[in-house]
């Protein structure tokens, strides 16, 4: 008998039905992939089955058991627990607070913190979870922010664990982690239900596939059966190119010159220690590495978002070191930001607006300081035409907009100003295989028109499917340099945990062949 | 000159001057920490104030007084807890809304029930707890003098504070009730997910806060003044406010700051006698109070981190 199961589940939003009569199950100790672009319905589906959201249709049984679960408190007390894909961990609060927030041990309304604590290292050696139970949230890496939520829910004995774009944050090394700390779970008997985009994760951890589309279930699968084609051609409802194709890279005039830059965060330490590179026009290099390395704060100094400490940064042979935001779009730098809900859109301004961002104060779209709405708007219609950007029309608000849609403004509004250099950080963050496919063929296009392209991305297949260099960025130097093709994913991963360098012992190195090496992942 | 200046009276002061602020602050924090802003402390404090000496002036006793300032407070910050936990109302202009009823209610029922503005007459005060003699002279007598000034001249509500800060440090961080609290102002969605209530919290967390600066009114008038007088917290609840952050959002760090800015209303009051050496205005001291409120949260406001939901409102679902 399935520990869960659905029956024709549905749910209606105005205006969009997220789920269509969607029937699954989950049988004890599986792990069921639940795969899907994003807008499927599968994190609706499994909020329904969470009791954040309660169906319109349809029943849900829990070990045969028809059951009505209205509220998240109920679904724990069911044995389901979920972890959410922004977590639901208190920062400032310890990490054995968070575990037992709301089933606190104790008496009389005093928490018995020592006997919490217990409980705490008892899950964690059980499921072999490491962690400092007296660690604050706010000082932990994602990955080990992950562990605390999978151990809050076995603390609330969860039988079925829904994992919700687990590896949406993680790094390469803390998947794999991830996947052996699901396969123990398993083995210990519990059932987990794993919501994903990523084809490459469904084939290595799942023991059967149910696919989305549409808010409805198109299709039932193993591992076994099929391949990541067959998936991406189920996922999305046509042929999917997987791989880039791109031609050899044509290196002109140098676009993007810096030299011994020295930034620092916001806590005035140095970020970026003093790093020496170039792009040139048809080029597209990216710098990988483990978030948090430096790269953010090398993209702010050369967008014009943060003052270089030292070092020089020019365009085109023109120095722009010290060029403000404004000087330096003038300049011909493009910036597709890391987040675009923060940086790259204004989501209270409806599509029009967002496109002509930057843009908003010269010829053709403004005179002597007015703007000129016309202008703006037959822009818009044109850029929504050309990067395919899903709206009724331009008017509509940029919150309204699904990521994907407002992702492709964002490049719309970048590469359709004609830069000389393209800065493309996370570029397809949070997005699905149709969306990322898109992107992906702008910023090439951008290459084949002879532009500079600085590409930065967590996601390793990304920098290697696309990158005609690759540049390892570890504690704010880069230790590395790859040409395209000469790299895999493992060295890269070896080398952005600071393996190649001689910044960590011998044993980071000796441990990266295996796991992570912990003093890697600490790294802020 | 200094001997005049420094006496066990000034440190005596100092504690009964931090005690509405600490009363107030203390429920500030609570408040706070639970995701809520509460601005009307001011109008909560006032109201308190004024039902307290009503109650005492219509039945002679002050502990009924008493009583009647929380009731009061309570009462008026349900309207705050109505408005921003169930209405989702911004917390700021709820706040104000109810610091200017606050204003307006007691004006108005100063005329309707004793027919004038302006300040009510005397009422039955709470009185010290101990009262000791001094007698004497000597080196022992002198300390005695010190110690039974600043230690045991206090009237009931003073020790209550204090003993009220001690408790509520410890059930924030020892309570099932304070991780609950310290939760909701950081992520309620968190807290709801594991089923604790986010809008019962929130509610208990705004009416404690009613209560307690309802208790301050009462200090101010059945303790300290013996009368109501419009408007007569005159910024003190913001002065809490600034306490309660000062003290980064923790009942005894929102008592001794409280201390800081009673120990800062009391010297100004002794100060008041070098006007006889230098010519300034008895304005400019009495100037003294704010002005370290202004530079203290300029100093340290930047370090002070807020609960990180305070001041958004919670939608379920």
């Amino acid at each position: 008998m399935p520990v869960l199961e659905l029956r024709e589940v549905t749910k209606v939003f105005p205006g969009v039905i997220a789920n269509d009569r969607v029937s699954m199950t989950l049988e004890r100790g599986e792990i069921v992939a639940l795969l899907g672009e994003n807008g499927a319905g599968k994190s609706t589906l499994m909020n329904v089955v969470y009791g954040l959201l309660s169906p319109d249709h349809g029943e849900i049984l829990l070990d045969g058991e028809p059951t009505k679960i209205r509220s998240p408190r109920q679904a724990i007390d069911h044995g389901i627990g979920m972890v959410h894909q922004h977590f639901m961990l208190v920062e400032p609060l310890t990490v054995t607070e968070n575990i037992v927030l709301g089933r606190e041990p104790g008496r009389f309304g005093i928490i018995d913190f020592s006997d919490a604590r217990a409980k705490v290292a008892a899950l964690s050696k059980r499921y072999g979870l490491k962690i400092d139970p007296d660690a604050r949230i706010m000082d932990l890496s994602v990955g080990m922010q992950q562990r605390v939520e999978i151990l809050k829910a076995l603390y609330q004995g969860a039988g079925v664990l829904i994992l919700d774009e687990p590896t949406a944050v993680l790094t390469p090394q803390e998947v794999r982690e991830l996947f052996a700390v699901v396969k123990s779970l398993v083995a210990e008997g519990l059932s987990v239900v794993f919501i994903t985009h990523k084809l490459e994760e469904v084939m290595a951890v799942a023991d059967r596939i149910i696919v989305m589309r549409g808010g409805a279930v198109v299709g039932e699968t193993r591992p076994s059966e099929t391949d990541a084609v067959g998936l991406a051609r189920m996922m999305v409802g046509r042929d999917v190119v997987l791989s880039v194709e791109k031609g050899a890279a044509t290196c002109g005039d140098t676009v993007l010159d810096v030299v011994d830059l020295q930034v620092k965060d916001d806590r005035g330490l140095d970020a970026v220690a003093g790093v020496t590179f170039n792009v040139c026009g048809g080029e597209i290099v990216a710098i990988a590495g483990v978030s948090g390395n430096g790269q953010s704060e090398l993209i702010d100094a050369i967008v014009g978002l943060r003052a270089p400490s030292a070092g020089s940064i020019a365009l085109k042979g023109a120095d722009i070191t010290h060029a403000s935001a404004r000087a330096s779009i003038e300049a011909g730098v493009s910036h597709i930001p890391e987040d675009r809900h923060r940086r790259g859109l204004v989501l209270e301004f409806d599509l029009a607006e967002n496109l002509v961002l930057g843009d908003h104060r010269s010829a053709p779209y403004a005179s002597h300081g007015f703007m000129k709405p016309r202008v703006v708007a037959e822009m818009a219609r044109t850029r929504i035409a050309d990067y395919d950007i899903r709206t009724p029309s331009e008017k509509v608000l940029a919150s309204s907009m699904s990521g994907g849609n407002q992702q492709k403004v964002v490049v719309a509004r970048e590469i359709g100003r004609d830069p000389e250099l393209l800065v493309a950080a996370q570029p397809t963050r949070g997005l699905d295989v149709g969306a990322i496919e898109f992107v992906h063929k702008q910023i090439l296009a951008a290459r084949e028109a002879g532009k500079g392209v600085l590409l930065i991305s967590l996601e390793l297949e990304e920098v290697l499917s696309l990158a005609d260099r690759i540049l390892v960025m570890y504690e704010g130097r880069i230790v590395r340099e790859f040409v395209g093709g000469e790299a895999d994913a493992e060295t890269l991963g070896y080398h952005m945990t600071g393996g190649g360098g001689s910044k960590l012992d011998e044993g980071a190195q000796t441990e990266a062949a295996g796991q992570a090496p912990s003093e890697g992942e600490v790294v802020r | 000159m200094l001997g005049d200046i420094i006496t066990p009276d000034l440190f005596a002061s100092a504690l009964r001057m931090a005690t509405p602020l600490a009363l107030a602050a203390i429920g500030g924090t609570l408040c706070e920490r639970s995701g809520v802003v509460n601005i009307a402390l001011e109008g909560i404090m006032l109201t308190g104030a004024f039902f307290g000496t009503a109650a005492v002036l219509a039945t002679g006793n002050p502990w009924i007084g008493v009583g009647a300032a929380m009731l009061s407070g309570v009462a008026i910050s349900a309207i705050h807890a109505f408005a921003s936990v169930n209405l989702r109302a911004d917390q700021v202009v709820s706040g104000t809304a109810i610091n200017l009823l606050a204003l307006g209610v007691t004006g108005f029922l100063m005329e309707l029930w004793y027919g004038h503005p302006g300040t009510t007459a005397s009422i039955q005060v709470l009185r010290p707890i101990f009262s000791f003699s001094s007698p004497g002279g000597g080196f022992l007598a002198e300390a005695w003098r010190w110690v039974n000034g600043i230690v045991f001249s206090h009237t009931p509500i003073v020790y209550f504070t204090i003993i009220l800060a001690v408790v509520a440090q410890w059930a924030m961080y020892r309570t099932k009730w304070g991780l609950h609290l310290r939760a909701l102002g950081e992520h309620p969605r968190a807290v709801d997910t594991v089923g604790v209530s986010v809008y019962r919290g929130r509610w208990v967390a705004v009416l404690m806060s009613g209560a307690l600066a309802g208790l301050a009114g009462a200090n101010l008038t059945i303790e300290q003044v013996g009368s109501f007088t419009e408007n007569m917290t005159n910024g003190r609840g913001f002065i809490a406010l600034a306490a309660n952050i000062f003290g980064r959002w923790t009942p005894v760090g929102s008592y001794l700051a409280s201390l800081l800015f009673g120990f800062a209303d009391a010297l100004q009051i002794k100060l008041q006698i070098l006007r006889d050496v230098i010519t300034v205005p008895p304005q400019f001291f009495l100037m003294l109070p704010y002005v370290l409120t202004v530079i203290v949260l300029a100093g340290v406001i930047g370090r002070a981190v807020a609960p990180a939901a305070v001041g958004e409102p919670y939608k379920k679902g």
